[in-house]
């Protein structure tokens, strides 16, 4: 029984296929949950990974954004500003995407809802 | 049926491979869908004019329900079989979770998230997912079988709790609620091809006492290696629930930054998956109790490493990515000792007793966390009694019997 196949191969199929899956639902969603280019106001401006913090400053500049802090992912930064249609001049400028939130916060595997919910709380971008 | 030994005649859907892929989609959804619970908070808060105690409160019955119906769950699960339990929990599930949408009162929020939500969880949850796997698959591949159902749940968590938060930025909490209650009916589909394994026509399995229900809860709880291992297990969800809400604060109090510190425990969800499949492993080739007490040993180790070094990024990313090793790799080693004392029968019963103890230390890692805090003004002595509670695990699961229980051997 259970011969002509291993159990870990099953075990990184399966994980494998669930990953691709979850990137590319995530890619949808992510796409559905950035900003509309009209949109103003104190924002997460997220560029590719890799360019340079000057770079990115530069680009803020540009697109007329004021930078309120680098994450400590160096390529998402908080930025503001009262004119119209900051989101979309972000991108112009070469932004990935601008968004209210991310949903980058960590979820630990436990068994206490609780105390997920209290760190995603206090943790969240 | 209560092993699969011949594959000759057997549909697709119900192959060894197939079961446990399906056996793994259930834990990664089930954990998963809960786990993005948290991202809920301000925006549910916010548009009812609610202080966030309500919905921390309504999280905490949540809990509390997961933990007390566990057992029941599995009793129902072992004399109905689990798919069954897995099918209709997948239902109340998403009825809960659908219901917290409309949920305007603190009342009625309670009752969605907390008892209905906790209830579903309980009937769908990984437990029962490795009582059927544990009945399906041959002894030999039954801890691997443990492990790798483990290892799903944590994938889960891992996974949908960013989809949980991306999904509210797209389309709004109420619409993300219902996204994500329709997910949990993904679990029937998943579950379908457990229904091969359907305990109420199954026969007492070979080497196995037949007893009834109540005799094999009263034998259990009589048993000295079975106190020991629940006793064990309530260290672990101490140390896990204390580390989860307290550790952020505790590092921010260090100077470590909060986005720094949310990366660096992002890494114990990430080890946690490699950790819990390696548990599996190791299980399947050793006495289970020396690497479950090895577990709370390195837990302690990594704790007073943690806490005498001076806390730098470095030491911050150390002992989170070894405690994410440690966490969820107890769950293959106690579920399988359960299995070896009392065997596949009253598994899922079983084991749900042991769960409850889990999250009654889980409660009082958060609980005691924080009063402590408040009375000393620092973690040192909750740290400190996380340490002894890990000796104390450690040394109570030493002595346990890895053998069957003399009222649960067959003649």
């Amino acid at each position: 029984m259970m011969q002509g196949w291993s159990g870990h191969r099953l075990a990184l199929t399966l994980f494998l296929t669930v990953l691709v899956a979850w990137l590319a639902i995530m890619a949808v969603l992510m796409h559905r949950a950035s900003l509309p280019a009209d949109a103003t106001g104190p924002m997460l401006a997220v560029f590719e990974p890799g360019t340079s913090a000057d770079d990115i400053f530069a680009k803020l500049t540009f697109a007329g954004a004021t930078p309120v802090r680098q994450t400590a992912f160096g390529f998402i930064w908080v930025v503001t500003s009262e004119q119209p249609g900051l989101a979309g001049k972000l991108v112009q400028h070469g932004a990935i995407g601008a968004y209210r939130e991310l949903p980058i916060s960590p979820s630990l595997a436990g068994c206490f809802a609780l105390a997920d919910a209290k760190v995603t709380e206090y943790m969240g971008l | 049926m209560n092993t699969m030994t011949d594959t000759k005649q057997t549909p697709w859907y119900f192959t060894p491979a197939v079961i446990i892929a399906a056996g793994c989609l259930v834990a990664i959804v089930n954990f998963g869908v809960r786990s993005s619970f948290g991202f809920f908070t301000a925006p549910i808060s916010e548009a009812h004019g609610w202080p966030r105690e309500i919905f921390s409160l309504g999280l905490a019955l949540q809990n509390l329900l997961w933990g007390i119906a566990t057992p029941i769950a599995g009793a129902l699960a072992d004399r109905y079989g689990a798919a069954r339990v897995i099918i209709v929990g997948a239902i109340v599930y998403a009825v809960g979770v659908a219901l917290m949408s409309i949920s305007d009162t603190p009342f009625l929020f309670n009752m969605s998230a907390g008892i209905v939500v906790g209830i579903g969880i309980a009937m769908s949850s990984f437990g029962i997912v490795m009582a059927a796997l544990g009945r399906i698959v041959p002894p030999e591949k039954r801890s691997w079988a443990f492990g790798i159902a483990t290892a799903s749940g944590s994938l889960g968590q891992f996974i949908f709790a960013p989809m949980g938060a991306a999904l509210i930025a797209a389309y709004g909490w109420q619409t993300a609620l219902l996204v994500l209650a329709a997910s949990t009916l993904l679990i029937i589909v998943f579950a379908l091809p457990l229904l091969v394994q359907n305990t109420s026509s199954s026969r007492v399995s070979k080497g196995e006492a037949d007893i009834t229900m109540r005799q094999a809860i009263g034998g259990a709880f009589g048993h000295g290696s079975y106190i020991m291992l629940v006793a064990g297990f309530f260290v672990c969800g101490f140390q896990l629930a204390f580390i989860t809400v307290h550790l952020p604060p505790y590092l921010a109090e260090h100077g470590i930054s909060k986005e720094f510190a949310g990366i660096a425990m992002s890494l114990i969800g990430l080890f946690n998956v490699v950790g819990s499949y390696m548990s599996g492993m190791i299980g399947g080739k050793y006495q289970k109790r020396f690497p479950l007490s090895a577990i709370y040993i390195l837990r302690s180790l990594s704790i007073i490493g943690f806490v005498m070094l001076p806390i730098t990024p470095v030491t911050t990313v150390i002992f989170t990515a070894t405690m994410g090793l440690l966490w969820l790799s107890t769950v293959p080693l106690t579920m399988g000792l359960v299995v070896v004392m009392f065997g596949t029968r009253y598994m899922a019963t079983l084991y749900g007793f042991v769960f409850l103890s889990h999250q009654l230390g889980s409660f009082f890692g958060v609980w005691l966390g924080g009063r402590l805090y408040d009375i000393y003004g620092n973690y040192d002595i909750v740290w400190w009694m996380s340490v002894a509670l890990g000796l104390f695990a450690a040394l109570i699961n030493l002595p346990i019997r890895e053998a069957r229980a003399v009222k649960f051997a067959g003649a």
